[in-house]
């Protein structure tokens, strides 16, 4: 069941290594291969793009070959769902965090993990948020002068 | 003899109660620093130089250099218990550090590492004490076509760390060198793969690259479980915070490891402590009786590691104090920092201010003490860290990515790799592609492709250079012997299972 | 003009001019950001932050004046957080000379050194040109005859093909049609070590970087690259008086602000640079650093800029170099 996954997973890996690959070969091929100093910038590049596009072909065509289990169960989407999820989370935080500033923005991304992720009734999340966030504003911008985000108030 | 005296008077000097103050004091600072991701050991030098211009330079220098090898004991802290390095050359360690924390035994890790640690680092104090001149020498022969042939072995370790797929392994590590290659070319001056960012121009942060494909990509694997995500196992009693006789032993061959290789490597202006960390990893599993062990939390996957970059703060500080040449940025501004006290770090620092010299090498003798009396009983006060929810952990691990991320370059664009990152690692993880090659591709790609273009450069394109001087021929053969022999193996499982596939 | 612009105009003209010299003018409120184009402990972090610590010693801010570093792709991050803090007189930064040639070299560095609002010109550095003691080479022109004899097999370390002492090989070889090789290695520490170990013939180098080998003997002196002569090293001509008459290309560092700035506030900064350039404390690390202190005032600054990058462009063209604008 995995395998089947495993298997469809590698096919689509290796295809899009191998399209890096070529990515990379073609950008190499743009710049000086061989220069009177010795090896320019597209010397590397071409050959382990080269090599990519190889080995991720060899890993398409082993994937392809061996039979699969005829089983389509596959993914546990539910699971990779939740992984997404914290990710997307995580990236609008991020996104956030130019505007709003590290407080605000890893107080909200907290509260949406321990809410939404796990569950947890509102209070909780509200109090992990701010402690949490407060926390990491006085050990590192305050105390330790590491920079964080800063937005419009400051912090 | 000239070494014995010169060391009883600088332990004259190092044991005032002044110079006592100021070891302590670094070696805590550097701790700490250790820990944090987001608080280097250059930064925090370079942050605390102007309030040493009022201190004597016996007692700046022995500060400062505690910060610096303070740092490596704390750098294993998160790695182990978070997946997070706390420092670049700690990255090594989460490897089997974290498995280790995964099976309980979190204690023991952290143990094995302050061990590790302190018996590496006494180590390389020892070697710059006995051995400095040949060694400074040693690391002057080393030219291009020897830090080729270096990377090349480091580079051969990757079929050892590929685990099942060789070939994702291989896959992995290209991916490693393409990501390395993004910036600007030494060289040229020709910008590669920036696709339009002058932010790429500098190339990309390491830091950014390990937190975001081990950190977050583990978080986001363990959050699959949403609610019912489980933390790592808090160890419960007094023996299993620590580690047990049995590990201890087996880990004896990689305390030498780490201190050796970290040692030599470190000794090299071009080297490095996260390239010796890799390689010690790289020659401990290639000499263990049970190689399938590493990466699964195998104790000497700590100990060699650690070891490797505690030592290598010794060998660094062999050409630093030697020759005056420094390799990396922390010894850097270590040279500034002597430089502006009026000391001259070159040949003749031993004989002009032997208090400096002396007093620097034995407070380092002082200094590994302190940092494991400092370190270990911390260590099961940091397990407890793992009796957080988990629904406060996994915030405060993206906390902490965030910081370390952000701390180095102060860049909101670090954060959105950071994040990219993080879902190359889920990826990778979800489709079974190691992880580590990636890292090892990204550390040794660049400077590998330097030391080959070097070299030809320096023999008129002649790559027989390679081949002809002997250090970097040796080197090139063990890293043919390494890459062979497991493939033997490796061919004949594949036959094994198409056969028992097709059968 | 009519009476009421007339009666303005003259209001106007006599509060200016009753106001004082210009540099009472502008008076910082916030914290003065100082941005270095190097992480902390890097060779611009150092240099900036011991001048923060004199300014600050000597109390000649009212305000506090921080290092910002903002490191990554040489100049260009630096470059670009002052340009995008036009118009803000409390961000000045620690110009050296790949602030000029990152723009030239590459096609995404899009902010210009003369776009931003020249303050003063703090020191250049000057460099030696080094060979290892035990070589048979004692003077400049021995090298270049070697280097004649055996075109491209004489090698010399250093840094990126657009760092100072690959201007000074391109020119060297441009005036005497000779050749030889240029390795580059990333960190000062490996470049010395080449040296030292014999893997390359030649060096041009910074003093504080290679003072010690020199003084230990490891390392012979046989040129120095600088309008004159160090005081260090009273008997080792520069390389126009050993006969080869090139261009002096200097290696600087100073001080602009972002861009749009007033007269009035580029006058006080340049007041201020002077004063602290006067300081004890100042002399003593310029001296310790080996570094030529001259003083070039905003005025004459514009016009070097634009001079010096003409200049660079065509050095860097026969080097080899890709020059994108």
């Amino acid at each position: 069941m995995l395998r089947a996954f495993l298997k469809k997973g590698d096919v689509i890996s290796g295809a899009v290594l191998a399209a890096l690959g070529v990515f990379i070969i073609t950008q190499a091929l743009a710049w000086d291969y061989y220069t009177l100093d010795g090896p320019g910038p597209g010397f590397f590049p071409f050959w382990y793009g080269v090599a990519m596009v190889v080995l991720s072909l060899l890993l398409v065509l082993n994937a392809a070959r061996t039979d699969s289990d005829g089983d389509k169960a596959g993914v546990d989407w539910p699971a990779t769902g939740r992984a997404m999820t914290v990710w997307l989370a995580f990236a609008l935080s991020v996104g956030l965090m130019d505007f709003l500033g590290f407080l605000i923005s890893f107080a909200l991304l907290a509260f949406f993990l321990v809410a939404v992720i796990f569950r947890r009734p509102f209070t909780t999340a509200a109090v992990v948020a701010v402690m949490s966030a407060l926390a990491f504003h006085l050990i590192f911008p305050v105390a330790l002068s590491v920079s964080l985000p800063t937005g419009p108030f400051g912090f | 003899m000239e070494i014995a005296s010169g060391l009883l008077h600088g332990f004259a000097v190092a044991l005032q109660p002044g110079n006592v103050f100021w070891c302590f004091v670094g070696c805590l600072l550097g701790t700490i620093v250790g820990i944090l991701p987001g608080l280097g050991p250059a930064a925090t030098i370079a942050l605390l130089l102007p309030l040493t211009f009022k201190m004597d330079p016996a007692g700046g220098i022995i500060m400062l250099a505690g910060i610096y090898y303070g740092a490596k004991y704390g750098g294993s802290t998160t790695s182990i218990l978070l997946n997070i390095p706390g420092e670049s050359s700690s990255v090594v360690t989460c490897l089997d550090g974290y498995q280790m924390a995964r099976k309980g035994r979190a204690g023991a890790a952290l143990g094995i590492a302050a061990i590790a640690s302190f018996v590496a680092g006494t180590v390389g104090v020892i070697g710059l004490t006995l051995v400095a001149p040949p060694v400074a020498a040693f690391a002057l022969s080393f030219s291009s076509p020897e830090y080729f042939a270096l990377m090349c072995l480091g580079l051969a370790l990757v079929v050892l760390l590929s685990g099942t797929s060789l070939l994702k392994g291989l896959l992995s590590l290209l991916l490693g060198l393409w990501l390395t290659s993004i910036g600007t070319d030494l060289f040229t001056a020709q910008s590669r793969f920036i696709f339009g960012q002058a932010t790429l121009l500098g190339g990309i942060d390491f830091m950014v690259v390990a937190i975001g494909v081990f950190a977050i990509g583990e978080v986001m694997s363990s959050v699959e479980a949403g609610e019912e995500a489980k933390v790592l196992p808090v160890p419960r009693g007094f023996r299993n915070l620590l580690p047990n006789a049995e590990e201890l032993k087996a880990c004896r061959f990689a305390f030498l490891n780490g201190s050796i290789t970290g040692f030599l490597v470190g000794c090299l202006p071009g080297g490095g402590a996260t390239i010796s960390s890799f390689i010690a990893y790289g020659i401990e599993k290639a000499v263990s009786k049970h190689p399938e062990q590493f990466g699964k939390g195998a104790p000497e996957g700590v100990a060699a590691p650690e070891g490797a970059n505690n030592a290598d703060t010794g060998g660094a500080l062999v050409p630093l104090l030697t020759l005056g040449i420094p390799s990396g940025g922390s010894t850097a501004i270590m040279l500034s920092a002597l430089v502006l006290w009026g000391v001259k770090p070159g040949p003749l620092m031993m004989q002009e201010s032997p208090d400096v010299f002396w007093g620097l090498v034995a407070s380092m003798y002082i200094g590994n003490v302190v940092l494991l009396i400092l370190n270990l009983p911390l260590v099961p006060l940091f397990a407890q860290i793992l009796r957080l929810p988990v629904y406060v952990l996994f915030p405060v691990i993206f906390g902490i990515s965030i910081v370390g991320a952000y701390g180095a370059s102060g860049r909101i664009f670090d954060l959105g790799l950071l994040v990219g990152f993080g879902l190359l690692g889920y990826a990778m993880s979800k489709l079974k592609y190691p992880s580590a090659p990636l890292i090892l591709g990204f550390v040794l790609g660049d400077a590998m492709e330097r030391a080959l273009r070097q070299s030809l450069m320096m023999s008129q394109g002649d790559l027989m250079t390679l081949v002809q001087r002997p250090i970097s021929a040796i080197m090139l053969s063990l890293a043919l012997v390494i890459l062979l022999i497991p493939l033997f193996g490796w061919f004949n499982r594949l036959r094994v299972r198409a056969i028992t596939e097709n059968g | 003009m009519n009476r009421r612009e007339l009666l303005v105009g003259t209001a106007s003209a006599l509060v200016a001019g009753a106001a004082g010299p210009a540099f009472a003018q502008f008076k910082p409120l916030r914290p003065i950001e100082f941005v270095v184009h190097g992480g902390p402990g890097s060779g611009n972090d150092v240099f900036a932050r011991t001048l923060t610590t004199i300014i600050d010693q000597e109390k000649l801010l009212p305000v506090r004046m921080q290092v910002v570093n903002k490191p990554g792709g040489g100049s260009t991050s630096a470059a670009a957080y002052v340009v995008s803090k036009k118009n803000d007189p409390h961000v000045i930064a620690c110009f050296t000379n790949i602030w000029l040639i990152d723009p030239m070299v590459q096609e995404a560095a899009t902010n210009k050194l003369v776009d931003m609002s020249p303050i003063a010109r703090l020191v250049v550095e000057p460099a030696l040109v080094v060979v290892r003691a035990d070589s048979q080479i004692k003077t400049l022109k021995e090298f270049i005859d070697a280097a004649k004899a055996k075109p491209g097999a004489l090698k010399m370390s250093g840094g990126s093909i657009t760092s100072r002492e690959n201007t000074v090989r391109q020119l060297l070889m441009q005036l005497t049609g000779v050749r030889w090789a240029f390795i580059s290695f990333p960190s000062g520490g490996e470049r010395i070590a080449a040296l030292l170990g014999g893997h390359v013939d030649l060096m041009i180098v910074d003093p504080s970087e290679a003072g010690e080998q020199v003084r230990a003997g490891k390392l012979r002196v046989i040129a120095q690259v600088n309008e004159r002569r160090l005081p260090a090293f009273p008997d080792i001509p520069t390389i126009k008086e050993a006969g080869f008459d090139i261009p002096n290309v200097p290696q600087m560092r100073g001080v602009v602000g972002a861009p749009g700035m007033s007269t009035e506030t580029i006058a006080f900064y340049e007041d201020l640079f002077l004063k602290a350039s006067k300081t004890a404390g100042w002399q003593k690390f310029v001296n310790d650093s080996q570094l030529d202190g001259e003083f070039v005032k905003s005025a004459e600054l514009k016009p070097f800029f634009a001079k010096f990058e003409g200049e660079l462009r065509e050095i860097l063209k026969a080097a080899g170099a890709k020059v994108v604008r």
